[in-house]
């Protein structure tokens, strides 16, 4: 476990060293979108269509206009010039002839009071004309399925480049199936050979829901326009730049008309990332000349977000009765719902990539349906993904007896090995995270803690690995000298992991001084270099490379300025406590805060030191986590009790240890509420069954036990200071590895998610093992 | 939420004068813990709100010949009351198991029981020990027995000036002893996929009087009478109690819905009623 | 339809408060906008993640689910009560340095319900301060250092009280 330092042992990387923002959260202090009251402020509603799929024939606004107090009614009528194609879900501002799922915005109101904006929306009359819908992604996949894309609309794929960085060549298969969206087929070798030589064949189809990202502060954006035609957002974002672009290509305005303030996200986990209130909401302020408040509320966010999507894999795999793996044949169906966008490669690739299969046919398919359309979900599809291969190598070593963790080991990937779209894996710690596993107490003892269970409870211990490429994405930093020498660090990235303090630990390693003197600062679009998503688990890896190339380069100016005024070499020369000084003679040395001052007199000739650095990057750095859940099933109800929880991650360097375990703690409980209690429920008219968190279960407190973490730090080659990223590997592995444990303990191999009570009960009433 | 008018009465006298006049129009509130999820999502549009927290008459738990609980007495409160705890612990463990503690502090028995959802936790154990709701109208005050109170899926006897004051619980007797349990997929903050009460009164080594009441298996809360008549004058063995446990399952007629399905209901039922009865059993004897 | 704007007069952190408020709009609603005090949130408006637990006569509520005009005569505290106008309350200092706080949205509700805890059961066991919070929902930390830091802080206030 980490120790935490006071300010006054406060040094640079490797330190766990509390957010600064600790004090302005404790206390309430610190400012989300909805604590900005403006002068003026009106409050926005948006009318959602009751129907999956329906043409709107008629809408008639003219009660809700007439309500004292309304002060805008829109339709997309109103809006012509946004009128196109909606190739993404942001350009569908609102439905323009057909609403293409239960949620869609069909009108939008702004109004002086929240509860007056409710009362227009009621008065809004819509005349639908209800269409058969496609809810169903297997059926939808068919030929004759209801579509649901205008035709000729392109996938989108560009945030999963942003993600994940995995490439696969598009498929060529001709689609004839109107709501396949992407398609992607991976082959190697000769599996229908390697099954006919297989010993063992196992076929199972594995689901998983849709989940929400469940952050608690829902989508909300203000948005003001000023006597220039300058619009501000203030938004909950995962990246202003991407939100400014995607605005900006909404609206139809240059981007530096726009001016994106990103603040305090209160949670994004991939679910903040695309534009989804900001053009509407923007659009009521330009209308009514007043500043425009959206917040969604919850059952808005669960029926009408942008959830992670459905996914069913069907995995058949062929080994050797002595575990030599033959052939591996599997389907991925991704249910992206109305809009294409989700990363159908990370589940394609990551199938056949974590063991070496000698031969293997992939297919993925996503596929359009007339539900609220996906965006990412932390590591998007890969907890789902490592949840069938994971599930499924278990269960080949249960059937031929062989040890879970050697029969992992022995086939695991490592640096050098081509995934299967034939990219080679790049150094990563897979097998130090799985060995390091298998060391702990909780594995070694699990025959005698599982055979000790009492009280008609069934006792089980289940681990599952699983990792996550990083995303890659070029960005900017500055590190500015201050005339008292303390640093100011400048980026664009929004803070949602407590990426800050660890930016600002770089930094104070880098340049040479107490991460003390370095305050971090998160700029707006005006201001703040170009920087992308926090998102992908690539802000340390990447902002960090950033931050540290900034460091040294001011380092070097500050360097060159003490050279010149001391007469001496700059490899002379060596940095601390607060003063430059020539090796070897402590008296002949100049402070940083004399070089900074210097740098901002009038008529001074010494330039303000102002380190920068523009990076662009190619090599990712893989991270890879290792899970072990040890619980209890009440085989009556089949209640799950999680007793024990271990997270084993490889972050390549732990900059910040309070920080990472942060991260691995709270990525593992998001996908053990994807585990054992979580998923929207649609019915089949395409309707949400669960809009409530009452009914949309995430874990509480009394349903965990602490979370053990453990650290395991394997250097990434091109990270700074060997750091690789750490926010996604966390969330993969804990569906398998709880998966792994209930079949530990009653024998039922479940594969749909959630393992809820009533399927682990019913699995054991009708003996399904 | 949309627009409305908001009255304060401070006495029932008040406030039986105001739902006598506007009762049809109106919504009456306590904890809100019902009511305001349901406006806020518009299912409940109602242009007066009558607040019923100002009434001291309907917040009161007194014990004295049997447990009077006005309507307005949080779970919270329930679940603390030693009152409660004592003879009529299934009622004390219900509430205790009301969606969260900045639930319960503000959730009310006669806000469970009036929304009366098929899966109000509160209802089962009142059932279970016959208790008498009190309700005051335009033509005077009226008892009616819990088993006859519910009508339908939210539903109930209570007409729209009508005003529930408070439950009257009879005191169990000796060697009587109750448990409320209930299924849910998490430990808090959740909902009865299914629940079950049982209280069995015992003498001389029989059981004189059996009381079983199922929540979320029908539209409205019911007794298991042909479970409860398999016990009455019989020594209460496991045998026993397993019989009375695969009867109870003929009184639920639940539905299939995105909390459970018919199988998996029919299935607790048998399992719920079982160790509630087990418990029942222990509490009576101790 | 027009609605009459009614009194509120209640207590907020301990100071007299007077404000003119639309009787519809909720306690979270109130102290929020009419009030100016942005520390408690909302997170699902209908008592199912705990972010806008306040106390009300020191008991935790869910204040999204009560009317303003149901505080009326009561005592209302808030986050932004905790901490006097010096220190930070030993809860806020314990979440500070154990780096409990990620998104930080959650934390106003979470702490309001752990003082309330604290003050009910000055020494409570790991399983007595999860049930205390858990009618507060976090998807950040997984709740593990948050405990933690509660138990720290436990046991700072008893050290603190038996030290006068």
């Amino acid at each position: 476990m980490s120790t935490m330092k006071t300010t006054r042992d406060v040094k640079g990387v490797g330190v766990s060293i509390p957010r600064p923002d600790g004090p302005e959260k404790v206390t309430g202090r610190v400012q989300y979108v909805a604590d900005i009251q403006p002068k003026g402020l009106l409050h926005a509603k948006l009318l959602r269509s009751p129907h999956a799929h329906a043409k709107i024939v008629s809408i008639d606004t003219s009660a809700a206009r007439a309500l004292p107090g309304v002060r805008a009614v829109l339709t997309a009528k109103d809006i012509p010039h946004l009128k196109k194609k909606a190739p993404t879900r942001a350009h569908a501002v609102l439905a323009i002839d057909r609403a293409v799922f239960m949620g869609q915005p069909v009108a939008a109101v702004a109004a002086d009071e929240l509860a007056i904006a409710e009362e227009a929306l009621d008065l809004i009359k819509v005349e639908y004309q209800v269409l058969p819908a496609s809810i169903d992604p297997l059926k939808a996949m068919l030929p004759g399925a209801p579509p649901v894309a205008d035709a000729g609309t392109e996938a989108d794929t560009s945030e999963a480049l942003a993600h994940s960085a995995v490439a696969i060549a598009k498929s060529e298969a001709a689609a004839k199936a109107v709501n396949i969206s992407q398609q992607a087929r991976l082959t190697r070798g000769d599996p229908a050979k390697g099954f006919a030589e297989s010993d063992h064949v196992l076929e199972k189809t594995y689901r998983v829901p849709m989940v929400h990202q469940g952050y608690l502060e829902a989508h909300a954006v203000l948005a003001e326009w000023d006597r220039n035609g300058l619009l501000t957002l203030w938004a909950s974002t995962q990246g202003s730049f991407n939100t400014r672009s995607e605005v900006a290509d909404v609206l139809g305005i240059p981007e530096n008309q726009i001016r994106v303030i990103p603040v305090e996200c209160g949670g994004g986990f991939g679910g903040k990332i695309r534009a989804l209130c900001e053009p509407i909401t923007a659009v009521l302020a330009q209308v009514t000349k007043r500043p425009v408040r959206y917040v969604m509320t919850r059952r808005e966010e669960l029926q009408a977000g942008m959830p992670a999507p459905q996914v069913i894999i069907k995995l058949k795999t062929g080994v050797k009765r002595d575990g030599t793996l033959m052939a591996l044949d599997a389907e991925t169906v991704i249910d992206s719902g109305a809009f294409s966008g989700a990363v159908l490669a990370v589940s394609a690739v990551f199938l056949g990539s974590m063991y070496k299969w000698p031969s293997f046919d992939i297919r993925g398919f996503e596929v359009l349906t007339h539900k609220p359309s996906v965006a990412a979900y932390r590591a998007p599809v890969a907890p789902q993904t490592i949840f069938a291969i994971e599930s499924q190598m278990e269960q080949i070593a249960r059937d031929l007896d062989l040890d879970s963790v050697e029969f992992r080991m022995r086939h695991l990937i490592q640096e050098g090995d081509p995934m299967v779209n034939g990219q080679p894996w790049q150094s990563n710690g897979a097998k130090q995270v799985l060995a390091r596993i298998a060391e702990h107490p909780h594995w070694k003892t699990r025959k005698q803690w599982v055979a000790a269970g009492k009280n008609g409870k069934r006792r089980g211990v289940g681990l599952a690995l699983g990792g996550w490429l990083g995303g890659l994405q070029p960005t900017g930093a500055t590190v500015r000298l201050n005339p008292d020498g303390s640093l100011a660090v400048l980026t664009g990235q929004v803070d949602i992991a407590g990426t800050n303090i660890a930016l600002a630990q770089i930094a104070a390693s880098a340049y040479g001084v107490d991460t003390d003197v370095v305050r971090i600062t998160t700029g707006d679009t005006d201001v703040a270099p170009m920087t992308g998503l926090s998102a992908g688990s690539k802000t340390i890896y990447t902002v960090g490379a950033a931050v540290l190339q900034a460091a040294e380069d001011a380092r070097r100016q500050t360097f060159e300025i003490a050279a010149k005024e001391l007469e001496a070499s700059v490899h002379d020369l060596e940095l601390a406590d607060g003063k430059v000084t020539v090796r070897g003679m402590p008296d002949k040395g100049i402070t940083l805060a004399t070089i900074g001052k210097k740098g901002n007199l009038y008529m001074s000739k010494t330039p303000p030191v102002l380190g920068r650095a523009n990076p662009a990057f190619s090599q990712q750095a893989p991270g890879f986590a290792a899970q072990l859940a040890r619980l209890e099933v009440d085989p009556d109800t089949g209640e799950v009790t999680l007793l024990d929880f271990v997270i084993v991650q490889d972050v390549g360097k732990a900059i910040n240890p309070l920080g990472v375990e942060g991260q691995m703690q709270g990525g593992a409980v998001q996908s053990l509420g994807m585990a054992l209690t979580e998923g929207l429920m649609f019915d089949d008219s395409g309707r949400l069954t669960n809009p409530s968190l009452l009914d949309y279960r995430k874990l509480t407190a009394a349903d965990l036990p602490n979370l053990e973490t453990i650290i395991v730090e394997v250097p990434a080659p091109a990270g700074p200071f060997g750091a690789r990223g750490v926010g996604e590997p966390p969330i993969i592995p804990a569906p398998a590895a709880i998966a792994n444990a209930i079949q530990n303990a009653t024998g039922a191999r479940l594969t749909e998610l959630p393992m809820s009570p009533e399927r682990i009960a019913l699995a054991l009433v009708n003996g399904k093992h | 939420m949309r627009r409305f008018d908001l009255v304060l009465p401070n006495s029932l006298e008040d406030c039986l004068k105001i739902l006598a006049e506007r009762g049809a129009q109106a919504k009456l509130l306590a904890g809100g813990t019902d009511l305001l999820p349901q406006m806020k999502n518009g299912v409940l549009k109602p242009a007066l709100v009558v607040d019923l927290t100002g009434i001291a008459r309907v917040r009161q738990i007194q014990n004295g010949n049997g447990l009077r609980i006005g309507a307005a007495v949080t779970a919270r409160e329930i679940e603390v009351s030693r009152a409660a705890r004592g003879a009529y612990l299934a009622i004390a463990e219900s509430a205790a198991m009301v969606g969260s503690l900045q639930v319960r502090n503000l959730a009310t028995v006669g806000g469970n029981l009036c929304n009366a959802a098929p899966s109000a936790d509160m209802a089962p154990p009142l059932m279970a020990l016959e208790a008498q709701a009190v309700i005051a109208g335009p033509g005077g005050a009226r008892r009616v027995p819990m088993a006859d109170f519910f009508t339908g899926v939210r539903q109930t006897v209570l007409a729209p000036n009508d005003l529930l004051v408070e439950l009257v619980v009879p005191p169990p007797g000796g060697h009587s002893g109750g448990q409320y349990l209930r299924h849910t997929p998490r430990r808090e903050l959740d909902i009865a996929v299914v629940g079950v009460a049982s209280q069995l009164t015992m003498a001389d080594g029989r059981c004189t009087r059996a009381r079983i009441a199922l929540a979320s298996v029908a539209p409205t809360p019911v007794r298991a009478t042909a479970a409860e008549r398999s016990l009455e004058g019989q020594v209460v063995t496991p045998e026993a109690i397993e019989r009375a446990a695969t009867l109870a399952i003929e009184a639920a007629k639940p539905i299939d819905d995105q909390r459970g399905s018919i199988e998996f209901r029919k299935h607790l039922v048998r399992v719920l009623t079982r160790r509630t009865l087990t418990t029942a059993l222990q509490r009576a004897n101790a | 339809m027009i609605v009459a704007k009614q009194i509120l007069s209640c207590t907020v952190n301990g100071e007299p408060v007077e404000v003119l408020v639309q009787p519809y709009v909720t306690l979270l609603d109130a102290l929020r906008e009419d009030i100016g005090l942005t520390g408690p949130k909302e997170g699902c408006g209908t008592g199912d993640c705990g972010a806008c637990t306040v106390h009300v006569d020191g008991r935790v509520v869910a204040s999204c689910l009560m009317l303003a005009m149901q505080a009326r005569g009561r005592k209302v505290r808030t986050i932004e009560g905790l901490a006097g106008t010096g220190a930070l309350h030993p809860l806020q200092d314990a979440f500070v340095r154990h780096g409990v706080p990620q998104c930080g949205f959650c934390i106003p509700g979470v702490l309001m319900a752990a003082a309330a805890l604290l003050e009910e059961n000055p020494r409570p066991s790991e399983e007595e301060i999860r049930y205390g919070i858990a009618g507060n929902l976090c998807r950040c930390t997984g709740y593990t250092k948050m405990v933690t830091a509660i138990s720290e802080a436990a046991g700072t206030l008893a050290s603190q009280r038996s030290a006068r």
